[in-house]
This record gives structure tokens, C-alpha cells and sequence, in this order.
């Protein structure tokens, strides 16, 4: 059991946006976290980097929690935030060199896999720019570089498929298909649905703050037979059933 | 239009009074009057060594008024919207411009003048100069800046010529031939030069802008510099929303970085130093404060007064760099990194430290030889060196600590 979150209560202030969350990502698994805007996507993956602090409930990382040891959960963790975030003075180099230093890497070595990365989406020949400069896709590109740079256990990706250009779509989604090969766990929140449908194993479907329902398709299909074959259909029905 | 340029003009001064009120603190006032002193000495103590007749004397007054004569930009108080909003009132856009000029022109005038009261004693006892001359020279600066200003409003209309004609060089040159007739020749020449050019430049335009659009992406850009320069010196002193800095490559000033180690603990150095040496922001604070002490120092003699200023800007600097320490947490990374915030918390107080012994290092050195006296220097040395161990290890951590626990 990589990542569980259990009965997590939180938010931004007083008033709770999550009211009472539980999920779990196993090893090697990639989890597909959906909802409508507002639902508590952000809000959810915020409290699993330790961004908030839940009022309530507990967040483990194989065992740890960040309160035990904020260094070993966060050394598990890397993240591709949906906007891209980036250090206005530093290079593109240096975006890595210091993502290799803050993770403890071996130089080396994490260059080998940078320089591989690099010639993958593209960015080989701006090692010596800004990346604050770059397109938003670009600066989504440097994101997944400086991310999957890492040796960690849990990637959270927020949002990956707006921005990006169909080859970097599919490269990135070969990068997840290999790290969970290694036994990665990924959790990832998408609104293009037909992409999450595809390459998710499991799905978390959120709703006001809630979850709705979770499991992998065919036991969404089951949990709600009349809403149709697709995960889009199945989520529409969910949505309207709370309009009614 | 007018009325338009009016309201402007209030909403404006209303925003540079609520930010003079902050720039002017106690502690500005207190360093600024020393700082006048100190040059006002200096300045009485030249004139005093002046002899007449001198070749430099007029090279030297030709240089101050030809770059003063270009300080006061004009100042049209546009916004990027206009060009969209006032589109339409294209034409009526000349009052508009005509009332921005006047404003300008008071502000810039008050500079002229006050030049020229502080060059006058200046240009009596080293050219011997008699009071009417000082003041029909006066008189052809404040016409030459006038026809300056006229060039600038005229550069808001597409007149092919006139883009030419408001290039710097050109302004430059007319300053340049204007002063120095004036001080070679006769302020009288300068006079008639100054008004001939004047007249001019008023007639061509007045032929002229009717027929012209308006370059309103190039009027809202200056506009915007010159808004942000104000700011910026406002952010000196305190927090300016509209001021974000700019980012500046500055490749030679790798070499800087080349002992901080890609290690572990690290980190934060390694990101804190690069934001400091090339955002503006920061380091443009540290260089101005450091050379604002040294030319301080520099005129100043004593034996207490040197230990007490130089110990004064230290701890300038070193207040002001403190919110540095934040300058990241709007990034999520410097929250997801799996670093510990001790090791964050001791980079930054190398980077202090560092930047700290670096200027007073400098002001030591300005003191040393202003006053060439061992035991000023002496004490100088070991008053900075403590004060620098106590600003970077004790104050900044605690600092920082209380800080941090007023936002959780």
C-alpha cells in the first residue's frame, strides 16, 4: 500500500472543502483521480504533498506520515503541478541541478536520465535558458523532466493533458507506464476522460468534497449499471443524479 | 479631455503622496539630511579651492545642465486601456496630451531650477559670472527644456520627421549646442538659440499634428517605464504591488557561484544566491545602499561619526534582505522538496552573511582612506565584523523564526 488517505477532513480555512475522504494507491498502480471543478481534486492532492494540514483523519506514505518524518514522505514524493511552477532566475539546468540536490541524487547518474528525458520532449538544446520564458507547454515539459528525474515512489500529477502536444501526451504516458513497471505508484487528477479511462487502473470519482464512488471500471459499470459503458457517461449520470 | 486628464492627474498625486509619506520615514529623513550635509561640505569645500579661470569649469557645468535638461520625462498618465477606449476620441486627445505637458512641465522646470540655484555659486566664482548672466543662462535652460517637452509631445504622433527629430542624439545635441554657447559664447546666444528652437519646434508641430494618428502602443510604454521607475524607487523603501523586478541573465557573474557545491544541504544557497545576483530587486538594493555609504563615507571625517555610519548601513542592508528569505514560497517546490527547512534557514544565513561582509568590507575600505587614521579604522573594523556575526547568526534566524510562527 503506497499512499492512504483515510477519513481526511480539510481545506484551505475553517470550513471544510473535504469532508471525510478515504483512498488508497497501491504499488505499481495508477489512480485516476475525477471530479468537476470545485470538487476538492486540488484541494485532495494539496494535502497529500503537505501543502495543508488535514484537521482530521491521517495521510501514510508506505508507513510514514509527514508529521513522523516530513523528510522520508517527502523524499517519496514528486509532483507536476497543472500550472507549470518555476524559479524565475534559475536556467533549465539549473532547475534539474537542483532538483538533483534537493532529492539527494547522485550526479552523475540522475544526469544520464535528464540528458535521456531532455532529448524526449524536446528541450536538449535550451539547457541554458529560462525556463520562465518558455510556452506553458514547454514549461509542463520541464515539470515532468524535473519530476520524473527522481527516484520516487509516488508521483501526483495535477492535470497533465491540457497544454501538452499529442507526442508529449504519449511520451509522458510511456514515462508512467515504466515507472510503474518499477512498482511506482501514480496519482493523477485529469478532466479528459476518455485518455483516463485508457491508461487508469483504478478511478477515485470526487463530488462536493466527497467520494462518490472508486474502483476500476468495470466495477463502476457494476456499482451503476443504467449510466452507460464509458467513463464519461458514468461520470455525467453521477453529476446530474446530484442536480436532480 | 482636460477634465479627464485632471482626474488623472489626482488619483495620481494622491498615490505618490501615500508612497512619499512611507519613502520619507524618520530613518530616510535622518540618512538624507546627513547625506545633504555631507555633500553640501564637500561642495563648499571645492568652491573654496577653486581659482579662476580654470579650462574644466565650464566642461564640467556644460555636462551637469545638458543631463539635467533631459531629467523630467513627460509624463502622460495613459493606461493600457486608453487604446482601446479612447480610440474613438482620437482628436480630442490633443487637449488631453497639451494639459499631460503642462504637468510635465512644472515638474520638470522645479528640477531645472533648482540645478541652476545650486550651479550658480559654482559659476561665479569659477567663471566669474555675474548674477544677470546666471540668470538669462537659467532663463535658456528652462526655454530648452520647454522646447524638450515640446519634442516629446510631438513624438506622441506619427510624424515621420518628427520621430527623427525626438531620437535622443538629436535632443542630446540640441541640449549640447544650446549650453555650450551659453557658457563659450554668451548666455544670450544660448537665449535666442534656446527660444529660436523653441518657436520652432511649436510651429512645425502646431502645422502638423492635426493630419497624425497617435502611437499609442509607444505612449503607453513609455508610460509604463516611467511608472515603474517611480515605483521602483518607491519600492526601496517599501512594499510596491506593480513592482515584480526583472530577471537578468548576468553570465559573468557565474564565476560567483563556482564554490557553492552541488551538495544536499546546499540546496537553498545554490537557488538563494542565483535569485539575489540576478533579480534587480534585491541586489539592486544592496549596490545602491553600498555605494550610497561609500560616497557618504567618503566625505565624511571624524573618529565616531565613520564607526556610526558605516555601522548604520550594515544593518540597513541587513533589514532589508530578510524578506528575501520568503522571495520563494510562492513556488510549491520549495515546500514539495524534501529538504529540511534547518538547512534552508542555515543557507540563507550564509548568504547574509556573506553579502553582509561584502559591503562592509567595502565601507571599511572608503573609511581607511578617507581618514588614514589607525585607530579609526581599527575600530571600524571590529565594530562591522561584530555587528555582521550578530545582524547574520542571531537577529536574522530569530528573526525569521517569529516570523514564521505569526503565520502559522
Amino acid at each position: 500500500m503506497a499512499l492512504e488517505v483515510s477519513h481526511v477532513v480539510g481545506g484551505y480555512s475553517q470550513i471544510p472543502v473535504l469532508k471525510d475522504i478515504s483512498f488508497d494507491v497501491k504499488d505499481g498502480e495508477l489512480v485516476g483521480l475525477i471530479g468537476l471543478n470545485g470538487a476538492g481534486k486540488s484541494t485532495t492532492i494539496n494535502h497529500v504533498i503537505g501543502l495543508l494540514t488535514p484537521h482530521k483523519g491521517k495521510i501514510s506514505l508506505n508507513g510514514v506520515t509527514i508529521d513522523q518524518d516530513s523528510q522520508a514522505y517527502k523524499q517519496q514524493i514528486a509532483y507536476i503541478p497543472e500550472t507549470p511552477v518555476l524559479y524565475q532566475e534559475l536556467t533549465l539546468r539549473e532547475h534539474l541541478e537542483m532538483t538533483m540536490m534537493a532529492y539527494d541524487l547522485d550526479q552523475e547518474k540522475a544526469w544520464v536520465t535528464a540528458h535521456k528525458l531532455l532529448k524526449t520532449f524536446r528541450l536538449d538544446n535550451k539547457l541554458d535558458w529560462f525556463p520562465a520564458n518558455f510556452s506553458k507547454g514547454m514549461k509542463q515539459k520541464v515539470m515532468i523532466v524535473c519530476a520524473f528525474l527522481t527516484q520516487a515512489k509516488l508521483f501526483i500529477i495535477d492535470e497533465p493533458f491540457l497544454g501538452l502536444d499529442p507526442l508529449a501526451v504519449n511520451d509522458l504516458l510511456n514515462l508512467i507506464e515504466a515507472r510503474k513497471k518499477t512498482g511506482a505508484s501514480i496519482l493523477m487528477s485529469t478532466h479528459v476522460l476518455d485518455t483516463a479511462q485508457r491508461y487508469c487502473d483504478r478511478f477515485v470519482l470526487l463530488h462536493d468534497g466527497q467520494v462518490k464512488t472508486e474502483g476500476t471500471l468495470s466495477e463502476l459499470q457494476a456499482a451503476l449499471p443504467e449510466a452507460g459503458e464509458s467513463l464519461n457517461d458514468i461520470y455525467l449520470s453521477m453529476t446530474k443524479v446530484d442536480r436532480a | 479631455m482636460r477634465e479627464l486628464f485632471k482626474n488623472r492627474l489626482q488619483r495620481h498625486l494622491r498615490e505618490m503622496a501615500k508612497y512619499l509619506r512611507l519613502v520619507f520615514n524618520d530613518f530616510f529623513v535622518f540618512a538624507l539630511l546627513f547625506f545633504m550635509g555631507g555633500l553640501g561640505l564637500g561642495y563648499s569645500n571645492i568652491l573654496k579651492s577653486l581659482k579662476p579661470g580654470l579650462w574644466w569649469a565650464p566642461v564640467v557645468a556644460l555636462l551637469v545642465l545638458v543631463i539635467v535638461a533631459q531629467i523630467g520625462r513627460f509624463a502622460t498618465l495613459i493606461e493600457d486601456a486608453d487604446r482601446v477606449f479612447l480610440l474613438p476620441k482620437e482628436r480630442a486627445m490633443h487637449d488631453y496630451f497639451v494639459a499631460a505637458r503642462r504637468y510635465s512641465q512644472f515638474l520638470a522646470q522645479c528640477t531645472q531650477v533648482i540645478t541652476l540655484f545650486i550651479l550658480a555659486s559654482f559659476l561665479s566664482v569659477a567663471l566669474h559670472w555675474t548674477v544677470a548672466k546666471i540668470l538669462i543662462l537659467a532663463v535658456a535652460q528652462i526655454v530648452l527644456k520647454d522646447s524638450l517637452l515640446r519634442l516629446d509631445l510631438a513624438s506622441a504622433y506619427q510624424v515621420t520627421g518628427q520621430r527623427r527629430m525626438n531620437q535622443w542624439g538629436f535632443k542630446w545635441l540640441l541640449a549640447i549646442i544650446v549650453i555650450a554657447s551659453g557658457l563659450w559664447v554668451t548666455p544670450y546666444v544660448a537665449l535666442v538659440l534656446a527660444l529660436v528652437a523653441d518657436g520652432a519646434v511649436a510651429v512645425w508641430f502646431q502645422q502638423h499634428w492635426q493630419k497624425q494618428q497617435i502611437r499609442w502602443r509607444e505612449q503607453i510604454k513609455l508610460e509604463d517605464n516611467r511608472m515603474l521607475g517611480i515605483y521602483r524607487f518607491f519600492n526601496l523603501f517599501t512594499e510596491v504591488p506593480m513592482v515584480s523586478g526583472t530577471i537578468k541573465r548576468r553570465r559573468y557573474l557565474d564565476w560567483l557561484f563556482t564554490g557553492i557545491k552541488p551538495k544536499h544541504s546546499q540546496t537553498y544557497l545554490y537557488l538563494f544566491s542565483r535569485g539575489m545576483v540576478r533579480g534587480t530587486d534585491f541586489s539592486g538594493l544592496v549596490v545602491r545602499l553600498t555605494v550610497i555609504g561609500m560616497l557618504l563615507l567618503y566625505f565624511v571625517r571624524g573618529q565616531w561619526l565613520p564607526v556610526f555610519l558605516a555601522a548604520l548601513f550594515i544593518y540597513l542592508i541587513g533589514f532589508q534582505l530578510l524578506p528575501f528569505f520568503q522571495q520563494y514560497d510562492d513556488v510549491v517546490f520549495t515546500h514539495v522538496y524534501p529538504v529540511l527547512p534547518e538547512f534552508r534557514l542555515k543557507s540563507f544565513v550564509k548568504l547574509v552573511t556573506l553579502i553582509l561582509s561584502t559591503a562592509a568590507l567595502l565601507l571599511w575600505v572608503v573609511v581607511v582612506i578617507a581618514n588614514r587614521q589607525l585607530e579609526t579604522a581599527g575600530i571600524t573594523l571590529l565594530v562591522e565584523a561584530v555587528e555582521v556575526w550578530y545582524l547574520a547568526r542571531i537577529y536574522t534566524p530569530q528573526r525569521l523564526a517569529r516570523a514564521d510562527k505569526n503565520k502559522a
